[in-house]
């Protein structure tokens, strides 16, 4: 997979020749009007903001003249979107950026990202939306390819109003984020934390174990080498079992806990979530730093990333 | 208790000062101002009770002296002090507690459904079908999930057992929508990882329920607070009279003392002494401009001030817990300063990132927040105060170094050395 910048010439080509109005999502194709726009133009950051898109035509106008570098829209719906004034509700946003998970199976620099960094970013993305629909029962549930990771935006309207806090609290729920009093129970926190304790552990490598605080490095490779015995451990909820492990005392062993624990939090950008007046790439846009078409993901599993490949880099990989 | 079914709809405004049978309570007694010297009396007392006199007889005349009490409290504090202000949150604690304990006693006699109707005008509240199998809104839950929670219930009471008439307390029996518990999670009353969801559903004991519920009156208690003091000040006139007198008699009763964690061998924290603080973040606290706005309050102030006030010379920890006992000195203290500059700020930092409140105690280490409790003290990292060169570079409009500055590195020396010699000179 080819990733690099674009150029202005094709970013005009793609705006001109394959934009469709009909690639943007009907959540944000009903409430166009009431949402801000802002437009990254010359890939120094997205400073052209307070935007106001009567109609998806006028948006689309706007694409084709200036073809920017970056295109977004608010997750918040506003009275008054060109004053960014009169907020009325916002979706609730999970950004998870495959060039940000704090521990990934690749090897590819800090800032890159590679097929496989974007499909644990997949992973994550699914494991999140499970939880939102199944513990907190939330429906309208939608996925979008960002260029370097993935969006869950939720327009379900009983968690469009909530605040900052609120938002911040289902944050640490779906990233298993807090050490919970329970570890055992079948369903509930209880179970979202062992499962994301059990993907977060079993990604981790020795060197990565020397980070806890108090961790020899023949624990770290013991804890490394029985990763299964210790990821059954978790699995079955039965921590207390992990200080058979020689060495790892009740202190290391909520160092270790706690640890990953941060780790947890760490799939997401919390900061994208509680913030009420973001704005997340517009789906059917053209991520510029990567040519690649963020869009709409309708089936997360049997999404390819060759469904994003825009037709200017197709044509000049062949 | 008798004749509570009678009066069930007047009494529901003791469940609930909000209700419409409490407002209509309000809308036909003379103005607080004039009310007798019994109902002032209990506007004060209010915050001290502490079991029996929570409880109100079902007669009119008590219900309104509740109502009538429960208003002038709220407004008395209003105008004597502000939103969030220690006094605000005695009388929130002191309502909660109230609400807490008539819900427990009119379960004890039986009276549920009373409890019930007032639940379910403000929370999405269902049974639990117990049966052969336990169910909520179609969704199972698991026998040993449903005594686990019992289990957990009496474990953070403290107890290992408890007799059968206490028991029913802690099976679980209800579920809400979490959803409706947003005003309670928005302050930190209750988080959403404690909860035991189930299809948007968390199930609850009945003591689980005294406890949301009362959380949630003394949440709208504190916005009720609010939107007079808003009033007050759109007024432009300070209240006298019986309001203040009430107010002030009530913030007399607030316990004043921050309980700092002994045992400092280098015991230079405490109270913060802005007279001492260096030039850049003297500046810093006046506000700044545009572009300098998240670097001096994220950066610079909010790590001087917290390790100023908390950590001994300055000494670094990774936890603000490992300093302190009491998070008030985070709210009260550290936090209003950083909010007061924030606001400062032109345009105010607030203003257009509003979340970067929860940006402040994120650099303070709680994570993100704007309700911190010690708990989540460590859930992110604790920003060290960046050294001299370091703002130079970042701020240099910031920077006027004074005599003293040209002897240090790093602001907290400069507080923590202009301190003792202040304190030396007396």
């Amino acid at each position: 997979m080819m990733m690099r910048e674009a150029t202005p010439e094709e970013r005009r080509r793609f705006y001109q020749e394959e934009w469709n109005k009909r690639d943007v999502p009907d959540f944000i194709l009903h409430t166009i009007s009431v949402r801000e726009f802002g437009f990254d133009l010359d890939g120094r950051g997205p400073n052209n903001r307070y935007n106001q898109f009567l109609t998806v035509e006028q948006l689309g106008d706007f694409l084709r003249s200036r073809a920017p570098y970056s295109a977004y829209a608010s997750v918040a719906l506003y009275e008054r979107p060109s004053a960014r004034e009169g907020w009325l509700k916002a979706e609730l946003a999970l950004d998870i950026d495959a060039k940000d998970l704090p521990v990934k199976s690749c090897s590819c620099p800090q800032g890159s990202v590679c097929e496989r960094c974007l499909d644990e970013a997949r992973q994550v993305a699914k494991q999140f939306a499970e939880v939102l629909a199944g513990d907190l029962g939330l429906r309208n549930i939608n996925f979008v390819y960002s260029g370097r990771g993935f969006h869950v935006r939720i327009n379900d309207e009983s968690v469009m109003a909530l605040g900052g806090n609120e938002r911040a609290q289902v944050v640490d729920y779906v990233t298993g984020g807090v050490i919970p009093s329970d570890f055992t129970m079948a369903l509930g926190y209880s179970k979202v934390f062992r499962e994301r304790l059990e993907r977060t552990f079993s990604l981790l490598k020795v060197d990565d174990l020397l980070r806890v605080r108090g961790m020899k490095r023949s624990l770290a490779q013991r804890l490394i080498q029985e990763k299964e015995r210790a990821l059954a451990m978790i699995r079955k909820g039965r921590l207390h079992e992990l200080s058979g492990f020689e060495g790892l005392g009740p202190k290391t062993f909520r160092n270790l806990l706690e640890f990953l624990t941060k780790l947890n939090s760490g799939f997401t950008d919390g900061k994208v979530t509680i913030d009420t007046k973001r704005i997340l790439r517009l789906p059917s846009s053209l991520h510029s730093g990567v040519s690649m078409k963020c869009m709409v993901v309708r089936d997360l599993d049997r999404f390819s990333l060759e469904e994003a490949v825009p037709k200017f880099l197709r044509e000049a990989a062949e | 208790m008798l004749g509570l079914d009678l009066i069930a709809p007047e009494y529901l405004a003791v469940l609930d000062p909000f209700a419409d049978e409490a407002k209509r309570i309000v809308e036909t007694s003379p103005p607080l101002e004039s009310l007798p010297p019994e109902i002032i009396e209990r506007a004060v007392q209010r915050v001290k009770w502490t079991t029996k006199e929570m409880l109100v007889e079902p007669n009119l005349n008590s219900i309104r002296a509740e109502v009538l009490s429960f208003y002038l409290m709220c407004q008395g504090v209003a105008s004597v002090s502000f939103p969030g202000s220690p006094e605000v949150r005695l009388i929130s604690e002191a309502t909660r507690k109230t609400l807490r304990y008539r819900m427990y006693d009119l379960f004890k006699k039986g009276q549920i459904d009373l409890c019930l109707s007032a639940v379910k005008r403000s929370l999405n509240l269902v049974d639990l079908e117990i049966g052969e199998t336990i169910k909520v809104a179609g969704f199972t839950i698991p026998r040993e999930d449903f005594y686990r929670l019992r289990d957990l219930r009496l474990a953070e009471d403290g107890l290992e057992t408890v007799d059968d008439r206490i028991l029913p307390q802690y099976l679980p029996r209800y579920a809400v929508r979490w959803t409706d518990l947003a005003p309670l999670l928005k302050h930190r009353l209750k988080e959403l990882t404690k909860l035991y969801l189930v299809g948007g559903w968390a199930v609850i004991t009945p003591r689980d329920l005294w406890d949301l519920y009362a959380s949630f009156i003394s949440v709208k208690l504190e916005e009720y607070v609010q939107s007079v003091y808003e009033r007050i000040l759109e007024s432009g006139t300070q209240p006298a009279g019986v309001l203040a007198q009430v107010g002030e008699r009530i913030s007399s009763l607030v316990p004043r003392e921050v309980v700092i964690r002994g045992g400092f061998t280098r015991g230079q924290a405490g109270r913060l002494r802005p007279e001492f603080f260096p030039p850049c973040m003297k500046l810093a606290l006046n506000g700044v401009g545009a572009g300098l706005r998240n670097y001096a309050i994220m950066m610079m102030l909010t790590p001087f001030l917290s390790y100023a006030r908390v950590a001994p010379s300055g000494k670094v920890a990774t936890r603000m817990a490992d300093f302190i006992d009491d998070i008030s000195i985070v709210r009260d203290e550290i936090a209003p300063l950083l909010f007061e500059a924030a606001e400062r700020c032109n345009p105010p930092l607030f203003k257009d990132q509003p979340q970067e409140k929860a940006g402040i105690f994120y650099h303070m280490g709680f994570g993100m927040t704007t309700e911190p409790t010690l708990a989540d003290s460590g859930r992110s990292k604790w920003y060290r105060t960046p050294n001299c060169s370091k703002i130079q570079m970042s701020a240099p409009s910031l920077c006027r170094p004074d005599e003293l500055c040209r002897q240090i590195k790093n602001p907290l020396t400069y507080y923590f050395r202009k301190k003792y010699e202040g304190s030396r000179a007396g």
